[in-house]
């Protein structure tokens, strides 16, 4: 039994090798630490803050002179009016533009390219400082900033990619090779051999989660991310990759062609992925997501990366993705049983 | 007898397929099936490659029933009409993986290699192969397990007439060593050069059974294409 397993393993390998499969593994995982590399971490220094104001505006001369003492930290760029404020904020010449507030003429706008940004938090915090400078208050009721998740943005990031890799594989790769194998009449070559239907899955599923392990490591290793509990992290890895390799193979069976199991392999993977991967800034997305096996794979993997959870303390979670995989795994099984749309 | 098949089924929408068949083949016997597009031919070769489960009746080779088919498999080779190998890999790759499935030593596979005349292909993938050597390794991985029984779908199909002259040798060396062969066909001069034997399929019914004599008298051949 060993034996035809390990055999059929090694083939699947060898075709992941041989039909660039085990490239798009690796290049996903680079392409993710490249982007990484550009994104604005927590403690990057933003440096001097750009503000543009407006040469017909009024504005109160304590602002103004305020900004002008902060020099070193704002730099004031006049423009004409809002619309040249925009253009320049898009051609990202300056961070922000202060205009008059339309309700209250005594206060001021900030326009910025997106609320939440590094940039939009620094000029907010710097004209913070000044406003309570200039009226004479020197203590902040917020006096530091602790977060749930420490650690850079790069770190944060880690789980949602993460589970990109795992469904990516999950849902495109693996779905795409079985259907190869039944359009080309290879799944029948293989059973006119003595193997066991069993044994085959077995070993789809094994490829599809060294593809995973692959993948994740070679993540860890371009960032240089470490794991705190690295054995509870390669059991959720493990399980999550047994569940969605499962489940992509069972996907590959309901199609009969390549082409069609790419296209229902994307119809499963995004409401798969942006509903938990964007669970974090919705609290509608996180009522939805749970009912997701995705979510129930990326929660925990937050618990494990960002706040050194053990998976212990997550036997539903494991034990859900376990049984979605035995149960897609059952499925594949009675599919193959009966050469569903096999020729 | 060594392959019985009683009242082998198979419907595909209850309208085409293969109705209740019923024949038996003694050892050494080389069948022609015989039937126009959709009268049931591949259907019942697939059927008895385990490729296409029937949905009621019975087929035994050497006494060993088709449901039972990690047994069965060893005692049928199966060659279907478009070679299925993994082209992305070499002749030897291929035969290789399939003998260690079959838990066949490798020494088996240096004599197919030689028997088929595949030794200067051995390193060749099977992408850069031409239809007729991609059908001589299918034959050859077919017999790597050494069954008494092969099946042959539109064994000629595309092959040019070198290779279909070249194939109708390697069906004879193959008869003569005493395997028992069907094969699908749509030629009368195949069927009259190389078939002891000739079942002819209509509409999924089995209407003719007997020699190649018998056929070539017989109205049926007449009318075949008619019918």
């Amino acid at each position: 039994m060993m034996r035809n397993i390990l055999a059929l393993l090694f083939n699947d390998l060898a075709i992941a090798l041989k039909n660039k499969t085990i490239y798009l593994i690796l290049f996903i995982p680079f392409f993710v630490f490249i982007s990484l590399k550009f994104t604005d971490q927590a403690n990057v220094s933003v440096g001097q803050i750009k503000i543009g104001l407006v040469q017909g505006n009024t504005y109160a001369p304590k602002i103004i002179s305020s900004v002008k003492a902060a020099e070193k930290s704002i730099v004031v760029t006049w423009i004409k009016n809002e619309t040249e404020g925009r253009r320049l904020i898009k051609e990202k010449k300056i961070d922000g533009v202060l205009l008059k507030n339309k309700n209250d003429p005594d206060s001021l706008t900030l326009l910025v390219l997106k609320r939440e940004s590094f940039h939009t938090l620094a000029i907010v915090e710097n004209f913070s400082a000044l406003q309570k400078a200039a009226e004479g208050i020197s203590a902040n009721w917020i006096a530091d900033i602790e977060t749930l998740y420490p650690g850079d943005i790069q770190k944060q990031t880690l789980p949602t990619w993460i589970l990109m890799i795992v469904l990516l594989i999950g849902f495109i790769i693996l779905p795409a090779q079985v259907a190869e194998e039944k359009e080309k009449n290879l799944l029948l070559a293989l059973l006119q051999t003595p193997i066991r239907e069993g044994q085959w899955l077995i070993a789809k599923v094994i490829t599809g989660m060294v593809l995973t392990f692959i993948a994740v490591l070679f993540l860890h290793l371009l960032g240089n991310f470490g794991v705190e509990n690295l054995f509870d992290y390669v059991v959720l890895i493990a399980v999550g990759g047994f569940c969605f390799s499962a489940y992509g193979i069972f996907l590959g069976f309901l199609c009969r062609s390549q082409a069609s199991a790419r296209t229902l392999g994307v119809v499963f993977y995004l409401p798969h992925l942006l509903p938990s991967a964007l669970s974090d800034y919705s609290q509608q997305l996180t009522v939805v997501a749970p009912f997701m096996p995705s979510y129930q794979f990326y929660e925990p993997l937050k618990t494990i990366l960002l706040e050194d959870g053990r998976t212990a303390n997550m036997p539903f979670e494991l034990v859900y993705l376990f049984l979605v995989g035995s149960f897609t795994f059952y499925l594949s099984y009675i599919l193959m049983k009966r050469r569903w749309l096999m020729r | 007898m060594q392959i019985e098949i009683r009242n082998l089924t198979k419907l595909y929408d209850q309208k085409r397929g293969l109705l209740p068949t019923s024949f038996e083949v003694k050892k050494g016997e080389l069948i022609a099936v015989v039937g126009h597009n959709g009268a049931g031919k591949s259907t019942l070769l697939k059927m008895l490659a385990n490729w296409i489960l029937p949905d009621s009746g019975q087929a035994m080779i050497d006494g060993i029933d088709l449901r039972k088919r990690t047994a069965f498999v060893k005692k049928v080779g199966f060659v279907p009409e478009v070679p299925n190998l993994f082209d992305f890999f070499t002749v030897e790759y291929n035969l290789k993986l399939f003998a260690v499935l079959f838990q066949t030593p490798f020494l088996r596979v240096d004599e197919v290699l030689r028997e088929f005349n595949l030794l200067p292909f051995r390193k060749n993938k099977i992408q850069m192969l031409s239809k007729g050597l991609k059908q001589r390794v299918n034959i050859g991985r077919a017999l790597l397990a050494d069954p008494p029984v092969l099946l042959f779908d539109e064994p000629t199909s595309g092959l040019d007439f070198e290779m279909t002259k070249e194939l109708y040798r390697l069906l004879n060396t193959i008869h003569a060593a005493g395997k028992t062969i069907l094969f699908t066909s749509h030629r009368p001069e195949e069927i009259k050069s190389l078939a002891t034997r000739i079942l002819v399929l209509h509409e999924g019914g089995l209407v003719f059974d007997g020699s190649p004599q018998q056929y070539f008298q017989s109205e049926i051949h007449e009318n075949l294409y008619a019918l």
